[in-house]
């Protein structure tokens, strides 16, 4: 039996890290009730334009982390607020497949202009750090852990105590009973994607310093973050955390093992596959009688 | 609900409305006659005007327009979204190269053995979400996807070595399907995958025009009215899926065959996302749409290769048509182009026809 304790290390950073984009998800689900496929992308994209800023432009590293999560914040933004009204009486389904259409263009962009060369960014919490134990824990690690954690409260209590809010929470029930008691939808809307944005922009940044800055491969960890999102039905933004941490855990805990290290990307689907599986067996079916 | 919800009705209603003893309207004929020159202009005269290269790529483009012919039946068709038929193609391909070199089947048997197992492997994939909503069984297939290209990652494709998985890792890294005997040239394999994607629209033609066609619209329109109505909605859901799978799967064997063995590097999870784009750009009711998206996927991006053009330019035009396809042209562009094209005409024509008019007032 291998020693785990610096995989579980890794596992809860990267676990806050699914956490987080699960719970920026979640938010925009709720309020909007689209998904958004686009946001690991739009999240690399931003660290990509950090990248390019420090390394070519040589501006001050932390000018350029600001500029990756407002990028994050500003495209979801606009995304939100052009498409997100001509949208909204469809079916969840097309929402989220329009979002598609945002991560094509994305991609597309990122490979002309920066090509599919591995890059990566090195926040410079990195390199401090401490020991617990054996174990050496750098600070990108406990902003990754922490950032999840009060972002998670922050928001469960944002969602229950402020007006916007509860207008959030509202408009999740029902579009236009919320617009006919008064409040201001497409603001509320901007609002959920600004901070959806906000944090797809953070969690890009942090994931290009834990796992590389691959424009692809950090797209497509928006699908771990999915798996969270999905055990917590879309809906709990505790049971996403908790899932997105396990997620990381097993994740990590997988990769010294040489039978299964190879396959430990798997973890998210395994896990959401075994929940959506639990969800069905509930779900009365429409069946013949 | 669908994504088909903003579009009418489609053909599947039509067929009762003619009249009796007549077997087939004028309509019809036309568009067999159609079908028919263009099947045989593809077949004849393709391989005499390309190169071998264009011709490898031809291959493709009909591989693929198969793979969106059975994405756009689950679309157009059902109503439901699948992001993993890229993955699908790869099983079919894998499960082909398994058994066509650990035995000596002949191809066409191999064809239909792969074309099975990814059948029976799509139910499995979309049995769970099928309970759920359709939001569900896309993001699942999505999830199959990625983890289908991490299994094959770590195993490859099988090469001609021992085990289970068949694959030798001293050998030369990838090979190649053997092709049938009738079909070892370029050209005369490019005609065989031209006649088997030929049958596989037969197929899917005749499925849409037959009771599970018709199943299928019910589903699409109203789920519980469906049900009512005495729809299985469970069993035709699946024999969709099963359809597009068994599609997808036989055309993995060919590709298989058609270049020097595959790797996972062909089957990119964003491709699945690409060829949603393309049928959607496409149409995802008309027949025509599937070979639109096949030509999008495989022969644009080597043409915009050959004009020395980005083919990055290719991602990000699927990304704004599918957002242009989803918000104002549910059909498609082999629908909205005509049509476009119309109006244009319409439109050149106007000061014509208007000039005219008043001239004959003037002669009154």
């Amino acid at each position: 039996m291998p020693d785990l304790k610096p995989f579980i290390v890794l596992g809860l950073a990267l676990g806050g890290v699914f956490a987080l984009s699960g719970v920026g998800l979640v938010v925009l689900y709720r309020a909007t009730g689209v998904i958004n496929l686009a946001y690991g992308a739009v999240g690399a994209f931003g660290a990509l334009i950090s990248w390019e800023l420090i390394n070519n432009a040589r501006w001050n590293e932390w000018l350029a982390f600001l500029v990756c999560i407002l990028f994050g914040g500003v495209v979801t933004l606009v995304y939100g607020y052009i498409f997100g009204p001509m949208l909204a009486p469809r079916d969840p389904l097309v929402k989220a497949t329009a979002t598609l259409g945002l991560l094509l263009v994305l991609l597309g962009l990122s490979s002309w202009i920066w090509g599919d060369d591995a890059r990566s960014i090195v926040l410079p919490t990195t390199s401090e750090g401490f020991s617990i134990g054996e174990v050496n824990v750098n600070y990108t690690q406990i902003i990754a852990l922490a950032l999840c954690l009060v972002v998670t409260a922050g928001t469960a209590v944002f969602l229950r105590v402020t007006k916007l809010g509860t207008a959030m929470r509202s408009l999740a029930n029902d579009r236009e009973i919320t617009a006919m008691l008064g409040v201001p939808v497409r603001r509320v809307e901007a609002a959920a994607w600004l901070g959806s944005g906000l944090l797809s922009g953070a969690t890009g940044l942090l994931l290009s310093n834990l796992v590389g800055l691959d424009m692809v491969g950090l797209t497509f960890l928006v699908i771990a973050a999915l798996a969270a999102a999905l055990i917590g039905q879309l809906r709990s933004l505790w049971v996403t955390l908790a899932a997105g941490l396990a997620i990381g855990i097993v994740q990590a805990c997988a990769t010294p093992f040489e039978s299964i290290g190879g396959y430990r990307s798997m973890t998210p689907f395994v896990f959401a596959i075994a929940a959506l599986l639990w969800f069905a067996r509930k779900q009365p079916a429409l069946v013949r009688v | 609900m669908s994504v088909a919800e903003k579009s009418g009705s489609t053909g599947a209603g039509a067929v009762a409305a003619r009249p009796p003893g007549q077997r087939f309207d004028r309509k019809t004929i036309v568009h067999a006659v159609g079908i028919a020159i263009f099947f045989l202009l593809l077949f004849f005269v393709l391989p005499g005007i390309t190169s071998n290269y264009w011709l490898q790529i031809c291959t493709q483009v009909v591989v693929y327009s198969v793979v969106a012919l059975g994405l756009a039946i689950l679309v157009g068709r059902v109503g439901m979204v699948s992001l993993g038929q890229i993955a699908l193609l790869a099983i079919g391909g894998w499960v082909a190269l398994r058994i066509g070199f650990a035995t000596g089947l002949p191809f066409p048997i191999l064809m239909l053995a792969a074309g099975l197992v990814t059948g029976i492997l799509g139910v499995i994939v979309g049995l769970p979400a099928l309970r759920l909503s359709g939001l569900y069984l896309a993001l699942i297939t999505l999830m199959a996807a990625a983890a289908i290209s991490i299994v094959l990652q770590q195993t490859n494709f099988p090469n001609g070595g021992g085990g289970f998985l068949g694959y030798d890792i001293t050998g030369s890294g990838t090979a190649a399907l053997r092709r049938p005997s009738i079909a070892m040239e370029t050209t005369s394999f490019f005609r065989y995958t031209l006649i088997v994607g030929g049958l596989m629209f037969l197929l899917a033609w005749l499925h849409v025009r037959g009771k599970p066609g018709r199943a299928w619209a019910a589903i699409r329109q109203s789920q519980p009215a469906a049900l009512a109505g005495g729809v299985n909605i469970t069993l035709y859901k699946l024999w969709a899926f099963a359809l597009a799978a068994f599609m997808t799967g036989v055309m993995g064997c060919l590709l298989a065959a058609s270049g020097g063995g595959l790797t996972i590097l062909q089957f990119p999870t964003q491709e699945s996302i690409s060829l949603l784009a393309a049928v959607f750009i496409g149409g995802v009711y008309g027949f025509a749409g599937a070979i639109v998206a096949g030509v999008f996927i495989k022969l644009v991006p080597a043409l915009l290769d050959n004009w020395d053009l980005p083919p990055d330019l290719l991602l990000i035009l699927f990304g704004v048509g599918v957002m242009q396809v989803l918000l104002t042209a549910p059909q498609g562009l082999a629908v909205q182009f005509p049509k476009d094209m119309m109006k244009l005409a319409k439109l050149i024509a106007r000061p014509f026809t208007k000039g005219r008019k008043t001239a004959g007032e003037v002669a009154r």
